[in-house]
């Protein structure tokens, strides 16, 4: 086995009965641009902060090249890190905040200059050199802060919703510059994040926390298309869950029964199911089609709300139990479909539908 | 030249309010400056008229002497105040708000209990037979009692006490606004506990520690009762020589021109605190 460049090893950490992180193990190779994504309380601010230095796990390690970093206070850890809130030095000058780190490191003046030239011309604030913090905008002072992060080349850098306190536009903004600053240095980045299109456009991989342990990690596309888990499917994109009865599986391809009676068949099993087991199935918006295609499965609904968004259309539909359903087909369809109010048959490929068990939590409650 | 400022923005704000202002312009006239103009007077009056008084004070050895300890006092006491609230500002800043407000309290208390009391307390404390100097005989660590009352300790520690409130209350509010993941920020960065210290967590708080350190100089410039109580003879101060000049001596003039000296002294004090401070404030906000 080779040697992980950071590796997380049975990380735990409890505060009193409270246990913030159960168990968490990962490896993550040099460079790599891993998001911890997760509703808030699900222990991955606490995992990141235990790679800081600011908590001290309970058990577990962290290893950075194979030497634990645990021992090692936070000072000497030699880690880039960028925070939520903005956490410049407001008595020192955009200049002065990049050389911070430098200037602690008791480096020499020429090298100082050059180095806090080069962030600066990094995160396009050259001319923003002299300004204190507070003559800055909220986007920029972040910038300023990815500058002194990585001005002393650190070998990981961490960042804690660095985007959260900005409005969407400079959010998208900023994103555009991390993907661009990620791919200039290379650095490795683990980012912290509760919204899961920040993580989808940022990462190379998501770990998907949910009560202190890593629910699934993997790329974006794999979390998307293939979730583990209910919950993976609830939290990343959106989703259908249908309450549905299991009756079989054979040779990975489930039949169930709808809360409405109509039966399903060719759906992909994501586990064991007991003949009679409580499901959900779980059905992306944009999966279904308003046109029969072959091998398709049909529901019949009622349409209750049309919208028009531009590049689709989304429809409010109520299943035969009563369930509203939100469908969102491609444009194309859409374009040559009428999606009247009434009631008519929606479709959908079965193989591209995910079969949970129902009693796993998804935050959404279905009624049988 | 800040102040001028601001009376023209104050005048051209309100033209016509001034007659709203006039009795709190009479109140602070006939009982602030009326008495400290009478004071003038009387310097430069009493018991002829002409500077004699000031030239008595300044050409007297022993009246610059006692001039000089009342700077040294007030020196000394306001450092070890700044260096003994500061931790404490630090702790009451980012424990947890409910305890807290319950350790304000007791400073709060502290400040409304007499002051001969404290310093009564203080001189049973600090005296030769006193509780502390038996502690550590009895403890044997030492054999002959510390000199710790009747001279400049024995000032210091009695003012020290008494002024803490005053230096505590001003910086726990500048260190409050001090973010603390500002100081994480500071360690990931590679700087050492002392470093982060010493380069971020002292000049920002800078401000608080001169608004209460210029306060409780001032305040030490003055004061009576403590050095009367707790200092020596070798180390009087000016408040106790001003005591002596009109209560034993009865020469106002002497006392009316070493209280305006010491007026004088104050406000230029102020002025330049004003001048560093707000020069410091201008360029933040620039």
């Amino acid at each position: 086995m080779t040697q992980a460049f950071l590796s997380i090893r049975n990380l735990r950490k409890t505060f009193g009965a409270f246990t913030a992180v159960h168990d968490v193990t990962l490896d993550i190779p040099k460079g790599e641009f891993l998001t911890f994504l997760g509703p808030s309380g699900s222990g991955k601010s606490t995992t990141l902060y235990a790679i800081a230095g600011f908590q001290d796990p309970t058990s577990g390690d962290v290893l950075l090249q194979g030497k634990s970093l645990l021992s090692v206070p936070s000072h000497k850890r030699n880690i880039g890190m960028v925070f939520q809130r903005y956490t410049l030095f407001p008595h020192l000058s955009v200049a002065e905040n990049v050389a911070f780190p430098l200037r602690v490191r008791r480096r020499p003046e020429t090298e100082v200059r050059r180095k806090v030239a080069d962030m600066l011309s990094l995160v396009r604030l050259e001319s923003f050199a002299e300004r204190l913090p507070a003559a800055l905008s909220g986007g920029q002072q972040q910038r300023v802060a990815l500058a002194r992060a990585l001005a002393y080349d650190p070998p990981i850098l961490l960042m804690d919703e660095p985007l959260s306190a900005l409005d969407k536009k400079l959010r998208e903004e900023i994103q555009a510059e991390i993907r661009r600053i990620h791919r200039e240095t290379g650095v490795t980045i683990l980012y912290v994040t509760h919204d899961q299109e920040e993580a989808l456009h940022l990462s190379d991989r998501i770990a998907l926390f949910r009560d202190g342990r890593i629910e699934q990690i993997g790329t974006g596309e794999d979390l998307y298309l293939r979730p583990a888990t209910d919950f993976v499917a609830g939290f990343i994109g959106n989703s259908n869950f249908l309450a549905a009865e299991h009756l079989e599986t054979v040779g990975g391809a489930s039949t169930i029964r709808l809360a409405d009676g109509a039966l399903v068949s060719g759906i992909n099993a994501n586990g064991n199911f007991a003949p009679g087991q409580k499901t959900k199935l779980m059905i992306r918006p944009e999966a279904f089609r308003l046109e029969r295609s072959p091998n398709n499965a049909e529901l019949s609904v009622e349409i209750v709300d049309v919208a028009f968004y531009g590049e689709r259309r989304r429809i409010v539909a109520r299943t035969g139990a009563g369930q509203e359903i939100d469908i969102r087909p491609t444009s194309s369809a859409a374009a040559t479909h009428d999606a009247s109010l009434g009631g008519r048959q929606i479709f959908f490929d079965p193989a591209g539908a995910f079969l949970f068990p129902a009693s796993s939590k998804t935050g959404k409650e279905l009624s049988y | 030249m800040s102040v001028e400022a601001q009376q023209g923005i104050a005048t051209s704000r309100i033209p016509s309010g001034l007659g709203g202002l006039l009795p709190a312009l009479i109140l602070v006239g006939l009982f602030f400056v009326v008495p400290v103009l009478a004071l003038l007077l009387r310097s430069v009056t009493d018991p002829a008229p002409g500077l004699q008084n000031y030239a008595a004070l300044l050409g007297d050895g022993t009246y610059v002497r006692v001039f000089f300890n009342t700077f040294v006092v007030a020196f000394v006491v306001t450092v070890v105040t700044v260096l003994v609230a500061f931790p404490v500002a630090w702790m009451l800043a980012i424990m947890p708000p409910a305890l807290a407000s319950i350790l304000f309290g007791i400073i709060i208390l502290s400040m409304w209990t007499n002051l001969l009391t404290r310093t009564y307390a203080w001189m049973v404390l600090l005296q030769r037979t006193g509780v502390i100097n038996r502690a550590l005989m009895g403890a044997g660590i030492i054999d002959q009692p510390l000199p710790l009352i009747n001279n400049l300790t024995g000032v210091t520690i009695g003012m020290v006490y008494i002024m803490l409130p005053f230096m505590i209350l001003p910086l726990v509010g500048t260190l409050r606004a001090i973010d603390p993941m500002t100081l994480r920020a500071a360690a990931l960065c590679g700087a050492s506990p002392l470093a982060a210290f010493r380069r971020i967590l002292l000049p920002l708080s800078l401000p608080g520690i001169a608004a209460g350190g210029l306060m409780v100089f001032v305040m030490s410039l003055g004061y009576f009762v403590t050095p009367a109580l707790l200092g020596g003879t070798s180390n009087m101060m000016l408040a106790e020589m001003i005591a002596q000049m009109i209560q034993s001596l009865l020469n106002w003039g002497l006392g009316s021109a070493a209280a305006f000296i010491l007026l004088v002294v104050t406000m230029a004090l102020y002025a330049l605190q004003l001048r560093l401070v707000g020069s410091k404030r201008a360029s933040v906000g620039a």
